[in-house]
């Protein structure tokens, strides 16, 4: 059967495609931040649990007051990209969700059992004692789980070839397990977690945006070190995720588009100044880089799904019917939405300096 | 099937979404409505001085914190990630057309999670004043959240001017949106009285905590009014069809109608108990069971909302098994499995019937359906279906008299596939298991009685005057026809002129050995006073007649009948034997003088195929009779359907004859004037069922006239190169003339029935006749124009003027000897050698009188001792 057969009809959209990939790119950027502030978050407050030390300790308890901010925003972050998504590639997104139903279904509920741990591990950092490292291995596990699944997701809704298991298998219960690029995909994005997690301490301490007795300097050079192993780490796995992928989107990277090569290109040399800044402990200069690189990478990431999809899709393909006061409510909203939100962190930093003093 | 589906079974039918959605519902408009609440008695808190509802105001902001943002906001994503596995296609409808309402609505919902971060994290840090305006933001954003979710859930029900003009506005301000609002809001704040009971009821301060169950028992009853109003107002909103869908049709909703009936009081009483001083430990769990009540009545409407949606997921645009509304022509035309993507079987062969039947269970039946499961089971809806055919039949009805399933969508090729599918892969039988038997023609003895042309001074004839009477054996629940035959007989004196003999004679009819106790055989006479008003003995028909007696004279025919003779087709060894036959003898009166005797079959047959579609096998011989199954499923459909209590009636011991509502001229009932006629009624009902079949197809489903059956009543030599639609037309075609006339007659049960059919033998609806059953019928002489051979087999049409035109009723231009005394009966006019129990059974008076099967006068000599030389019965009598 013609894969190309399977392909749901997409619907048409209200706007021209342009603006749901600015809007898709940015809420991405804007999730992935917090995503990995919250997965490599549980993940250095995890290591540190099972090292006991007590810096260690007060770093974990740091990660705990922040922990269930992480989760709230990675959520509400993560709805606007998949909602442009959506739009955009629906056809294929929610045929391989299907594909894995009850993987996929199960996300939501046992994120909810992580959300409550993280609270437990939050407001009940003391009482619970030596059982925190339990709290905190079943929330980041469902974290890791999640992540995979959705890893999952992102491979197979690139390659409708692979959909065919489905008259296999029609029971919502498939992995692309076979699939070479699944594993360094997964890794690219938990280590990667890790080492922006590792920032969002470093950063706390530098800002001084401190609740716990953790030490400042520990908690900002602890920080740089889980940034900088991280990263050198992450130089070998985003190699094994590039010579994973197969050779027609691998090509885009390696002399095949100018575009896609120079976007690697300025993602090595990024990736070496990053390492070097992590190394001297350079946290704003550091942080800087990080988020450039990491829009360098959501861009390739694109392009990787353009250059699967290639043979079957692409978006602007998707017909208009265009209905522009939509997006004028949208907008509106969300001037209004930025407006709310600058007032009441105003109101909610100014109490904090009423109380510091 | 734009799709894949998601194979649940056990787990489809909606379950999941159910799960997801009631539990989601119930926090979610908590979380609209506790902004306002905490912020109002923040303000309170704040003007009385009082440290005590201040403090509960943060302890409950906490559990509402924990509630809301986690379970709720989590259980929202949910729905969402849920319903775009379950319905993939609805999904992206609403993503696409809604995107920038979904969008804005994240805006809120980014707020809201801001707001109550600071509204928490600030309690007793911040400035007073700054603190309640972060708690109004806080309600502002969850309400902005419902009133733009509020926007797209009411399109999917009541998309108004979208279907035509497809604008973002007119799909989100649709007509259910501001009353759907309102009962919304009304609801989300009676909802932070429930959640407050919780909070509260774990206070230590005994009069701290009185006092603030009072408060919550008070934001329970002050908004349930705007609740109260904006459901009704909401229920007023829902337009036809579906409104009638959620009060009256679908078998589904009415449960959850009556438990939102219940739970709407009792949730209110039960709040108003909050009001009185109670023991702390019964509070703490009440506030529980009040919780649980809430969530009833909450789940209760939704679930009817949702079931109100019926077929469609997004009405009039999109089904519930993500078929586009537009599609459906190209569909019924091309077939499903060629349309659809994520099928493999494309067409159907013997080969991959039950695969592509499987196919077409999951695309069309398994978004509503679960297989096993706890909601919508398709298990107890199939079992009754023992074959193909019924199944197949069902499925041809879906969505055409009742609106809450979708029609079946795709070839009859693929209809039948689907049937298979569910009768051998989900009921698990073998159809060959539950075929009707093919009966073969056998040669039961026939003795035909002497004549003597030379000596014999009498021709006696004697024929049945339908040449079949079909009996239903249903009894203890129901009837259609009980047990009646009627015989006819005339003596004719031979001579140079023969004479009509009707004075001085005495005719007896005496039915063959083993068939003499019909009380016996079925049971009749023990419900005869309930069926039909009269007390009978057993044995006695409803004309006072048994299976032996006298016949009386009936001058306007110039002939004897005996009315209504109660003969089963059981004779007394357990067989099934349609064709019993009566010896009819005429006595002089005066002296006993046998003058002649003669015999007749009088045909009955109780092979009605109710059981084909309504379960239960035959009774007698695996070839024939109702079972209790078979007659009690034909109740509960017809409950089912109008709203009736057959079931009831007939399990109290209250049997019923149809005809009783539904008048009908053969039984003279006049039933409920509103009502169809019994023959409109019955064929309009099922024809929507059994639409496209091929020849007499639909007839033998039900009729005992299947070629291969037992009894295959049509068995004259027109057998061979006609069938019934010759003269009935097809079944639509035959029912449209029944509803046709009902429908001029103002009935308004017709225009229902005929909506979805089509006439098939002539063009169009329009050129159908309407027609009187059993007055105005398909005659002879629509073929046979002059008496002559006739030259055409379409009698289908045109119709007798009355009763009294009716062959079984005429007579020949002298009006002496009725048609059917020398033709026999309609459907077994001589020749009429087909007859399953023997070639000679239908012709023993030709074969007594002339030595032939042909029709009586054959040889004129028969009665005339001269040849006459002029055509007295009528033209081309001596052909």
């Amino acid at each position: 059967m013609n894969p190309a057969a399977l392909i749901p009809t997409p619907d048409a959209i209200p706007v021209p495609w342009g603006w749901f990939y600015v809007l898709l790119m940015l809420t991405f950027l804007l999730h992935l931040l917090v995503m990995n502030a919250m997965l490599g978050g549980g993940i250095i407050a995890l290591i540190s649990a099972l090292k006991n030390g007590k810096q260690d300790n007060l770093i974990g308890k740091e990660i705990g007051y922040k922990w269930p901010y992480t989760i709230a925003f990675a959520v509400n972050l993560g709805v606007a990209p998949l909602l442009f998504v959506q739009v955009l590639y629906g056809q294929f997104i929610y045929s391989s969700s299907v594909l894995m139903a009850v993987w996929w279904f199960s996300i939501f509920g046992l994120l909810i059992l992580a959300y409550y741990a993280a609270y437990l591990y939050d407001f009940k950092f003391e009482a619970l004692g030596s059982l925190r490292v339990f709290v905190l291995e079943f929330a980041v596990c469902i974290l890791l789980y999640i992540a995979f699944m959705f890893s999952n997701n992102m491979t197979m809704m690139l390659q409708p070839d692979a959909w065919q298991a489905y008259f296999e298998n029609g029971s919502g219960t498939l992995i692309m397990l076979s699939d070479s690029s699944l594993f360094p995909r997964y890794l690219h994005f938990v280590v990667g977690a890790v080492a922006v997690a590792g920032l969002f301490i470093a950063l706390i301490g530098h800002f001084n945006f401190i609740k716990s007795a953790v030490n400042k300097e520990a908690l900002i050079s602890k920080g740089m070190k889980y940034f900088t192993y991280a990263t050198a780490i992450q130089v070998f796995i985003g190699f094994w995720f590039l010579i994973a992928l197969p050779k027609q989107v691998m090509m885009v990277f390696m002399g095949g588009s100018a575009y896609g090569t120079g976007l690697l290109l300025v993602g090595i040399i990024l990736g070496f100044a990053v390492l070097y800044c992590g190394y001297k402990q350079m946290v704003i200069a550091s942080s800087s880089i990080t988020l450039i690189a990491l829009i360098d990478m959501i861009f390739m990431r694109d392009l990787v799904r353009i250059a699967y999809l290639e043979p079957y899709f692409k978006v602007s393909d998707l017909v208009v019917k265009p209905e522009y006061s939509s997006l004028i409510l949208f907008l509106a909203t969300f001037a209004l939405g930025l407006g709310m939100i600058a007032y009441m962190l105003k109101l909610a930093f100014g109490c904090r300096k009423e109380v510091s003093k | 099937m734009n799709y894949p589906v998601w194979d649940l079974t056990t787990f489809g039918g909606g379950f999941i979404i159910a799960l997801v959605a009631v539990v989601h519902v119930l926090v979610s408009h908590f979380a609209v409505g506790g902004g306002l609440f905490l912020v109002l008695l923040e303000q309170k808190a704040y003007k009385q001085n009082d440290d005590g509802l201040l403090g509960y105001v943060k302890k409950h902001s906490k559990f509402f914190l924990l509630l809301t943002m986690v379970f709720g906001g989590l259980t929202g994503v949910g729905i969402w990630w849920t319903i775009a596995l379950l319905n993939p296609a609805a999904t992206s409808s609403l993503i696409h057309t809604f995107v920038f309402g979904w969008a804005a609505e994240w805006v809120f919902f980014l707020t809201e999670i801001i707001a109550l971060f600071i509204y928490f994290y600030t309690f007793g840090k911040m400035e007073r004043k700054k603190h309640l305006i972060i708690g109004w933001l806080y309600f502002f954003s969850a309400w902005m959240s419902l009133f733009l979710i509020n926007g797209i859930i009411g399109y999917m029900l009541t998309p108004g001017a979208w279907i035509e003009d497809h604008s973002f506005w007119s799909g989100f301000f649709n007509p259910t949106f501001w009353p759907s609002l309102v009962f919304r809001t009304g609801l989300s704040l009676v909802l932070c009285g429930v959640f407050g009971f919780v909070t509260a009821a774990f206070l230590k301060d005994a009069k701290l905590r009185q006092n603030i169950m009072r408060t919550c028992a008070m934001w329970v009853a002050i908004p349930f009014t705007l609740m109260v109003a904006g459901g009704w107002w909401y229920f007023n909103s829902i337009p036809e069809p579906a409104i009638t869908i959620i009060l009256e049709k679908s078998p589904e909703i009415a449960n959850y109608l009556q438990l939102l009936a219940w739970a709407m009081p009792i949730f209110f009483i039960a709040s108003m108990v909050m009001l009185i001083r109670l023991p702390n430990s019964f509070q703490r769990v009440f506030c529980f069971v009040i919780v649980a009540i809430a969530l009833i009545y909450f789940g209760a409407f939704e679930f009817i909302r949702e079931g109100g949606r019926r077929p469609f997921i997004i009405y009039d645009y999109m089904y519930s098994n993500q078929v586009y509304v537009d599609d459906v022509p190209e569909i019924q035309k091309n077939g499903f499995l060629t349309k659809a993507k994520w099928t493999e079987h494309k067409e159907i062969t013997p080969d991959n019937l039950l695969a592509a039947g499987k196919d077409l269970f999951k695309y069309q039946c398994s978004a509503c359906h679960s297989v096993g499961g706890v909601l919508n089971d398709i298990m107890p809806l199939i079992k009754k279906y023992d074959s193909p055919f019924g199944m197949d039949s069902k499925l041809n009805g879906l969505g055409k008299l009742n609106h809450y399933m979708p029609h079946f969508m795709g070839t009859t090729e693929e209809r039948w596939a689907l049937a298979s599918y569910i009768v051998q892969e989900l009921n698990g039988i073998n159809p060959q298991d539950t075929a009707n038997l093919v009966i073969d023609a056998k040669e039961l003895p026939v003795t035909i009685p002497p004549f003597d042309k030379e000596k014999d001074e009498y021709v006696l004839l004697a024929w049945n005057n339908l040449g079949m009477h079909c009996i239903s054996d249903s009894d203890p629940f129901w009837i259609l026809l009980p047990p009646a035959n009627d015989l006819y007989a005339q003596l004719v004196k031979r001579g140079d002129s023969p004479e009509i003999i009707t004075e001085g004679v005495e005719i007896s009819y005496q039915v063959q050995e083993g068939f003499e106790y019909p009380e016996k055989q079925v049971q009749f006479w023990n419900y005869a006073d309930k069926l039909l008003g009269a007390n009978l003995a057993p044995g006695v028909g409803v004309g006072g007649l048994k299976v032996s007696g006298l016949m009386n004279l009936e001058e306007d025919h110039a002939a004897f009948t005996a009315p209504f003779i109660p003969v089963v087709p059981y004779p007394e060894d357990g067989s099934f034997n349609p064709f019993p036959i009566f010896t009819i003898t005429a006595k002089d009166k005066e002296t006993g003088e046998i003058l002649m005797t003669t015999k007749t079959v009088a045909p009955t047959s109780t092979e009605m195929g109710c059981k084909n579609c309504h379960g239960g096998g035959w009774r007698v011989a695996s070839v024939a009779g109702f079972t209790d199954e078979t007659s009690l499923d034909v109740l509960a459909a017809h409950d089912k359907n109008s709203g009736t209590n057959l079931v009831e009636r007939a399990t109290n011991g209250e049997p019923m004859l149809c005809q009783s509502c539904h008048a009908d001229p053969v039984l003279g009932t006049k039933g409920d004037p509103e009502l169809l006629n019994f023959p409109a009624a019955i064929h309009g009902w099922h024809a929507n069922f059994l639409t496209d079949r091929e020849g007499m197809d639909a007839c033998v489903a039900c009729h005992p006239s299947r070629p291969d059956g037992p009894t295959q009543c049509f068995r004259s030599h027109h057998s061979e190169f006609m069938d019934c639609t010759s003269c009935h037309g097809t079944m639509e075609d035959h029912s449209l003339s029944l509803l046709k006339h009902e429908l001029e007659a103002g009935k308004k049960g017709a225009a229902r029935l005929m909506e979805n059919l089509q006439a098939r033998v002539v063009d169009s609806v329009e050129d159908i006749n309407p027609r009187i059953p059993w007055m105005n019928e398909p005659d002879c002489l629509n073929c046979h124009e002059d008496f002559d051979m006739g030259s055409t087999t379409d009698a289908f049409n045109t119709w007798t003027a009355g009763g009294d035109e009716l062959f079984r009723n005429r007579h020949d231009q002298m009006e002496a000897m009725m048609c059917a005394a020398c033709h026999s009966s309609p459907h077994a006019v001589y020749p009429a050698t087909l007859n399953k129990l023997g070639e000679n059974r239908d012709s023993i008076q030709p074969l007594q009188y002339q030595g032939n099967d042909r029709p009586i006068g054959n040889d004129c000599t028969v009665c005339h001792t001269v040849q006459p030389d002029f055509e007295g019965h009528h033209p081309n009598s001596l052909r």
